[in-house]
């Protein structure tokens, strides 16, 4: 799968089960629909339900990289909101390389919180 | 077998020939109403041409056609042993002269189906779905079934059924949207029009009435042709597996898959060995397939053998009548066909985390995806447009080599045996595959523990284990 | 008259053609036939032949975890080598008998050796025997099935005729000794 932002080959990391896509170049990160499946299990759905629209954003809205159609904004994780990307068909989540920060340096992220825990787990070295 | 072969021919061809005069007979009437009175024959002529056209296509390309449609992707041995040797299994038990090709499709939901022109020229697809669903005798089960469709030649039936059906299609839909802006109007095409006569408005009715209704008939022949082989499919893979039940379960377990197969139609539906496109347990004229449930029903109702007349027997048992789905002359050929017990032991009930990965990880293989387990227990998988050539762990700051691409054969072949869970200590990874370069000496890092190894230019082993941590590492 | 005649004579050489023809496709689904049979015995001896060369990477392979079972390895190998000398059909399925039975005490002991039956190579071994295992009884299996439309072929009307007359011969089933064995051996692992 190729980088929403960079266009280029995303490298796939594997922990603990779950794989997300990595962009190397943007350090962004793709979270596919399957993989939050297997991560939240029956949370899913709700948990993605519960993110809530970020409305008119300036920044520029990026294309899902399976259907290459344009990503909602949307606001996720609380008491700190982060503004993420999120495919309309439901194909996945995107994290922009700060967004992917936020997130880990939140602690206790209520209801993503096991997305927060494996990403923190997976980016343990390379927060800046 | 020979038999079999024979009868299916003589009764699909009544078939084939009714659909014949419904393509004849619209081309007549379309003939009619547009070019004249005169002219039904010529009509004939073309709607006879435009199918010998496709038909030709469709012999000669239409496996490829329908493979690269449905994105299905060829694997080897290596990328599959156990897909390939299953297929070996079922060729050497039909007798077919040769290997089909084997493809992979990326899709989660179970369903396989066969193409190709004759048994020297074909293929067997599965989807991904499939293979991380089903044990061993249950693929075997599918692929026998799709094997006998091969050996009862009835792909090239369907193929050609098929294309008679879309030449009809065509040609009614190109004569309805023509005739959309009233009869009479497209007589300006005729030489010398003489305005709109009575014979011919009556005319241009009964060829709309027919434009309309032959698709709709052909269909129903399609459509019945594709069901009775459905049934001589189920009966033949019984006979070749000797044991109904591995299909049966597959039957089951992708009946019950509520998981829609994401590139299919109506004329490629009854290609695969349940219909992608039909609702649970529906079934009438317009359906493809025969009912899972019964299907399921007449095989576990075979109990005293694998034989055609033991097939015949369940099916009446569950449909009624006198069976009479198998053809007659088939049936004296059974001497008794003793049911073999099942081949596979209870498996280890396996997390659906680990088959869903282990499918993935395959068709990462067949993409050409480079696997790297890095010391911390990331695992990292490269795409072959991956651009740089080393790469940081996020995990652990380890610097990797970006694996180069003649490691990835073998690293798929580790992928595509069931990682059992490795004793506890080790890591659960796939074994670490070292290329020899035949210098000398040769020395490379465990990819385990990260300590240095040394292999001697005598070494002539084809594994060996790392000193520290234990860790198999497999040599090439 | 002479026309009469002509016509009888063309009638004649039409029927004769007819004739010759179909015992000529007789002749050829015959031999046809008789080739499949012989293919079909050809190939139980690719996978008899497979097998003994699978066995020598297996031994290999699981040496080193089974230091206990020096003797179930020792009687694959010794099997083995009497499959591999063993000459007369008879004899051969005898052998080929005992080498399957050596082998399934073998992949019941590996049950004990969870470190052997984590290793990926013997996994990929294990796939391997298994599904030649399989292989030799469906390539017996399409033997018979081979043989079994040959004779049909032999016995029906009318090419019983023409197989008499070209020395076409009934060919023999395949018989497994012991009934255990009809079955592919039965491997657990």
């Amino acid at each position: 799968m190729d980088c929403p932002v960079c266009k280029k080959g995303m490298v796939v990391l594997e922990l603990n089960k779950v794989e997300i896509d990595h962009c190397v170049h943007c350090r962004g990160i793709w979270l596919d629909s399957g993989e939050l499946q297997l991560l939240l299990g029956h949370k899913k759905d709700e948990t993605i339900e519960a993110f809530a629209s970020a409305g008119r954003v300036k920044e520029k809205p990026r294309k899902c990289p399976m259907c290459l159609k344009k990503m909602d904004k949307v606001l996720c994780g609380h008491p700190v909101a982060v503004m993420i990307d999120k495919c309309r068909k439901n194909h996945g989540l995107w994290f922009d390389k700060d967004e992917l920060g936020k997130i880990i340096e939140e602690e206790g992220a209520g209801k993503s919180g096991e997305i927060s825990v494996l990403l923190k787990d997976i980016f343990r070295e390379s927060r800046e | 077998m020979w038999e079999l072969i024979a009868a299916n021919k003589r009764k699909s061809l009544i078939i084939f020939i009714a659909m014949g005069i419904c393509l004849l007979t619209l081309g007549y009437c379309v003939g009619m109403a547009w070019l004249g009175p005169d002219a039904g024959f010529f009509g004939v002529l073309i709607a006879f041409g435009v199918w010998v056209v496709l038909s030709l296509i469709s012999y000669f390309a239409g496996d490829s056609i329908l493979l690269y449609t449905s994105n299905a992707q060829a694997v080897t041995h290596d990328i599959h042993p156990q897909l390939f040797n299953i297929v070996e299994e079922m060729k050497i038990a039909a007798s077919l002269p040769v290997m089909p090709r084997i493809y992979i499709i990326d899709d989660p939901s179970p369903n396989a189906f066969a193409t190709g022109r004759d048994p020297q020229h074909s293929s067997i697809a599965v989807t991904s779905g499939l293979l991380s669903g089903l044990n061993r005798d249950e693929l075997q089960g599918v692929v026998a079934h799709e094997m006998s469709h091969i050996l009862n030649r009835d792909i090239s039936y369907l193929t050609f059924a098929g294309v008679m059906l879309g030449s009809i299609a065509m040609i009614s839909q190109i004569f309805l949207r023509g005739s959309r802006f009233g009869g009479c109007s497209s007589r300006r095409y005729r030489s010398g029009g003489s305005g709109c006569g009575q014979a011919q408005l009556i005319i241009f009715i009964i060829a709309i009435v027919f434009a309309i209704l032959a698709p709709i008939l052909a269909r129903i022949f399609y459509f019945a042709l594709s069901r009775k082989r459905e049934y001589l499919a189920d009966a033949s893979g019984a006979r070749l597996t000797r044991y109904p039940s591995g299909l049966a379960s597959a039957l089951e377990k992708i009946g019950f898959s509520n998981i829609k197969l994401s590139s299919t139609n109506n004329i490629t539906a009854p290609m695969y060995i349940v219909n992608p496109l039909q609702a649970d347990g529906y079934s009438g004229i317009f359906s493809t397939h025969p009912p899972i449930q019964d299907r399921i029903k007449i095989l576990r109702g075979m109990a005293g053998g694998a034989s055609y007349l033991d097939y015949s027997k369940a099916f009446s048992a569950v449909k009624g009548g006198s069976g009479g789905i198998i053809p007659s002359a088939a049936l004296s050929d059974s001497a008794s066909v003793p049911i073999r017990d099942a081949g596979v032991e209870k498996e280890a009930p396996k997390d659906p985390k680990d088959k869903t990965r282990e499918t993935i990880d395959l068709l990462r293989a067949v993409n050409n995806y480079a696997f790297l387990t890095c010391a911390c227990g990331l695992k990292i998988k490269f795409p072959k447009n991956f651009a740089q050539n080393e790469f940081i762990c996020p995990r652990c700051g380890r610097k990797h080599e970006v694996p180069s691409s003649n490691n990835v054969l073998a690293a798929a072949v580790a992928s595509a045996i069931p990682a059992k869970p490795v004793t506890a200590t080790a890591y659960g990874v796939s074994p670490q595959v070292y290329a020899r370069k035949n210098v000398g000496w040769e020395s490379f890092n465990c990819s385990g523990c990260g300590a240095l190894l040394q292999l001697s230019p005598a070494f002539i082993g084809t594994s060996l284990a790392c000193h520290s941590c234990g860790k198999e590492i497999k040599i090439r | 008259m002479m026309t009469m005649m002509g016509l009888i004579l063309l009638v004649l050489v039409v029927f004769l053609l007819f004739v010759l023809s179909s015992v000529a496709s007789i002749y050829n689904i015959l031999v046809g036939l008789r080739n499949q049979v012989k293919n079909a015995w050809a190939q139980i001896d690719v996978q008899l032949k497979r097998r003994h060369d699978l066995i020598p990477n297996l031994v290999e392979t699981a040496k080193g975890y089974v230091k206990h079972e020096r003797e179930t390895l020792e009687n694959i190998t010794k099997a083995r080598s009497a499959a591999m000398g063993a000459q007369g059909v008879a004899d051969r399925s005898k052998a080929e008998g005992s080498l399957s039975d050596a082998m399934s005490k073998f992949f019941v002991v590996v049950e004990n050796y969870p470190d052997l039956k984590a290793n990926q190579n013997f996994l990929a071994l294990q796939e391997e025997l298994t599904s030649t295992e399989n292989k030799i009884s469906f390539a017996r299996q399409a033997y018979n099935d081979q043989v079994l439309g040959y004779n049909n072929k032999i016995q029906m009307f009318p090419s019983n005729i023409f197989a008499g007359m070209f020395n076409f011969r009934q060919e023999q089933f395949f018989q497994v000794e012991n009934a255990d064995e009809r079955q592919a051996p039965k491997v657990s692992f």
